[in-house]
Formats: structure tokens, sequence, C-alpha cells
């Protein structure tokens, strides 16, 4: 048994390494617009199957949104954002509860194999990609909402004025937190469902019938209380950036 | 570097993912959210102005009932002072009848009564007059054959039994 912190590459395409991740993501993202197509145009006013699972999803991510932006407008402007963030690592942390999870796979070596399925949460590439556009879109939201000036105010205050120097260096910790949340926004995630991962191989391989299933269960909550993390502490951030500085 | 590469980070599947992500993104805002968001909407418009049309109706319904009720209730009422006055009047017209009738009937017996008083009384006198003549003619055919009393006697007889 051997388990890697490194998404394992499965192929290679032209230099171009094909991660057991990268498929599930590509998977995920698959599914998920599947599902949005073929609901698209066939909304019933009377929901019924998928539709019902697709409407409560959407309405408690909108009520989420409007309750945390408290502004239409604004919440309207992030709701794509939040969603696609929560419904994207919601699925991509679940497909990698499947059956067969980092049992079945490539050979390589003699005692370990390059698993199919892995969750896309528990490669830090798609963590710190998610992280980045996070972050990406709280400063561009912040600067849209509140214009350059009184958004660049909250990172660089003037040293003249009444808590002087203890602004401006409050200040450029605020621009260093901008930055140091990207790291904790992807570790956290990728901590998470990594160790999720390793911790059901490792019962998988210690008692491969029943002992497994309540950390199943368990992770199927972590995955789920994770993605909503995610979610929520972006919109949090991104409220914090549309807020103008106190004074 | 070293590090980055035991974490597994490698700039190419960092951009990929950020590709994928913003594909997704786009899809689901433009086939997802857009539509969906339009018709949740829609229908909590729809549900909300049910709900409330529901509930003018049912005011109206009570009121219209209340309407009902009051409108029944006079009807009842004035039926009952028709009702009441017909009686009145019926038993005012009967009674009023009943009087005439009294009336007429008297009025009838005395004529009637008169009438045949009338008719008694000239009756009485034809018979008194027609009893004279008849007296004055038998006394005459008496009187005139009065030879003896055997004859006398076979008159009586014979004048009694054209009379009889």
């Amino acid at each position: 048994m051997e388990v890697s912190i490194a998404a394992e590459s499965l192929f290679h395409i032209g230099g171009f390494p094909v991660t057991n991740t990268l498929i599930m993501t590509l998977i995920v993202s698959v599914l998920v617009m599947m599902a949005a197509f073929a609901l698209q145009g066939r909304l019933q006013p009377v929901p019924r199957g998928l539709q019902n699972g697709a409407e409560a999803l959407i309405e408690a991510i909108w009520g989420f949104t409007l309750d945390i932006m408290q502004d239409k407008k604004l919440a309207h402007a992030v709701f794509p954002l939040i969603a696609t963030i929560f419904i994207f690592v919601l699925f991509s942390n679940w497909i990698g509860l499947l059956p067969g999870m980092g049992t079945v796979g490539l050979a390589h070596g003699e005692h370990s194999i390059i698993p199919f399925i892995r969750s896309g949460s528990a490669d830090l590439n798609t963590t710190i990609a998610l992280s980045f556009i996070v972050v990406f879109s709280v400063q561009f939201l912040g600067i849209a909402t509140i214009g350059v000036a009184k958004y660049g105010r909250k990172f660089f205050v003037s040293p003249f004025h009444k808590p002087y120097l203890v602004g401006s260096f409050v200040g450029l910790l605020e621009l260093l937190s901008e930055v140091t949340r990207m790291i904790s926004f992807s570790f956290r995630l990728f901590g998470n469902v990594f160790a999720g991962e390793v911790l059901l191989i490792v019962m998988l391989h210690l008692v491969p019938y029943a002992l497994p299933i309540p950390f199943l269960i368990i992770e199927v909550f972590v995955g789920f209380v994770q993605a909503a993390v995610f979610a929520l502490l972006s919109l949090v951030f991104i409220k914090m950036a549309t807020l103008e500085a106190e004074h | 570097m070293e590090i980055l590469a035991k974490l597994g980070i490698d700039w190419k599947l960092f951009i990929a993912q950020i590709v994928n992500f913003a594909i997704l993104f786009w899809i689901l805002r433009r086939f997802a959210y857009r539509p969906m968001l339009a018709f949740l909407a829609e229908r909590t418009e729809r549900i909300d102005k049910g709900l409330s049309d529901a509930d003018a109706a049912h005011k109206k319904l009570g009121e219209m009932e209340q309407k009902e009720r009051e409108m029944l209730e006079q009807a009842k009422k004035e039926a009952q002072k028709i009702l009441e006055k017909a009686e009145r009047l019926g038993k005012q017209n009967y009674e009023k009848m009943l009087e005439q009738a009294k009336e007429d009937v008297d009025r009838l017996m005395k004529q009637s009564e008169l009438k045949m008083e009338s008719e008694k009384a000239k009756l009485l006198s034809d018979a008194k007059a027609q009893l004279a003549e008849l007296v004055v003619l038998t006394t005459e055919k008496v009187l005139q054959e009065k030879i003896d009393a055997h004859k006398d006697s076979e008159l009586i007889q014979k004048h009694l039994k054209s009379l009889g």
C-alpha cells in the first residue's frame, strides 16, 4: 500500500500529465453539465425527479447568498460563482467515495497500483486553482463594487492619520492575509478530503467488510461540510470586500 | 520548487483545473442558474398571487354569505308581514261578508213574509167574496123551488153535491 500526496498520472499526452484527479474533475464537470442541459427548457411548474433536487439545491444556495450579501443585485452577481464552487466541490468530494477508490487501478510495481478513482479535491492543483479563482474574484468584485480608491485604502493606510503607523501596519497585514487566504483555503479542502481518502484506504486494507461503512458515512458528511465551508467562506470574503473600510 | 513537485503541484494541471472550472461556471450560469432562478422567481410570484387571490375569494365568499343570510332574514320578515296582513284582511272580509249575508237573508225573509201575508189576505178576501156569491146563489135556487119538504131536502142534497 502506497499513498502519494501528489495525484498519480495515468498517462501523458505530449508532455501533459493526465492524472486520475483530472479525469475525475472532468467526469464531475460533464455530469453536472449534462444535468443542467437535461433540465434546461424543461422546467415544470410542478417539479419532478431531477428537478426537485436541482431546485432544492439552487434555492438553498440562493437563500444563503441573499442572506449574506443582503443586496439582490450583488447576490445575482455572486451567485453563479458560489453555486458552481459548492456543486463542483461537493461532487468532487463525493466521487472519490465511489467503490473502487484506492483499490482499482493500473498496476504499479509489485504491491501498489495507480488508482483510477481519486477525488478532485484530493489534489492540490484543483484546490489551489479554486482558491485562486476565489481570491481573484474577491479582489475583482471588491473593486467593482466600491471602486479602486476605496478598495485600495483598505490595505494602504496613510501613516499620518489617527492610528498612524499601526493603521498602516494593519493594512499591510490585511494585504498579506489576502495571499495567505489562498493557502489556507486550498490546504483545508485538500487536507480534509485527502485524509478521508487515506483513512478509507487504510480501513479497507485492515478490515475489508463492515468496518469501513461508518467511515464512509462520515466521509459523505465531511464532503458536504467541506463544500459548504468553501462556498460560505468565499461568500463571506466577497461580502467583506464589498464593504467600505471603517474609519 | 522541490516541495511543489512533492506536493504534486504542476502548473499545467493547475491551469487545466482553472479552465475546467471556468467552462463549468460559464455553462452552468448560462444554462442552469439564469433560467432556474427566473423560473423559481416566477413560480414564487405565481404562488403568492394564487394565495392572495384565494384569500380575496375567501373573503368575498364570506361577505356574500353574510349578505345572503341578511337578505334571507329580510325576505322571511317581509313574508311574515305579508302573511299577517293577508290573514287580517281575510278575516275582515269574511266577517264583512258574513254580516252582509245575514243582512241579505234577513231582508229576503222579511220580504217573503210580507208577500205571503198579502197573498194570504188576498186569498181570504177572494174566498169570502165567492162564498157570499155562492150563498146568494144557493139561497136564490132554494127560494125558487120551495115546493115541498121532500123536494126541499132533495134540492139541498143536490146543491150540496154540486158544491162538493
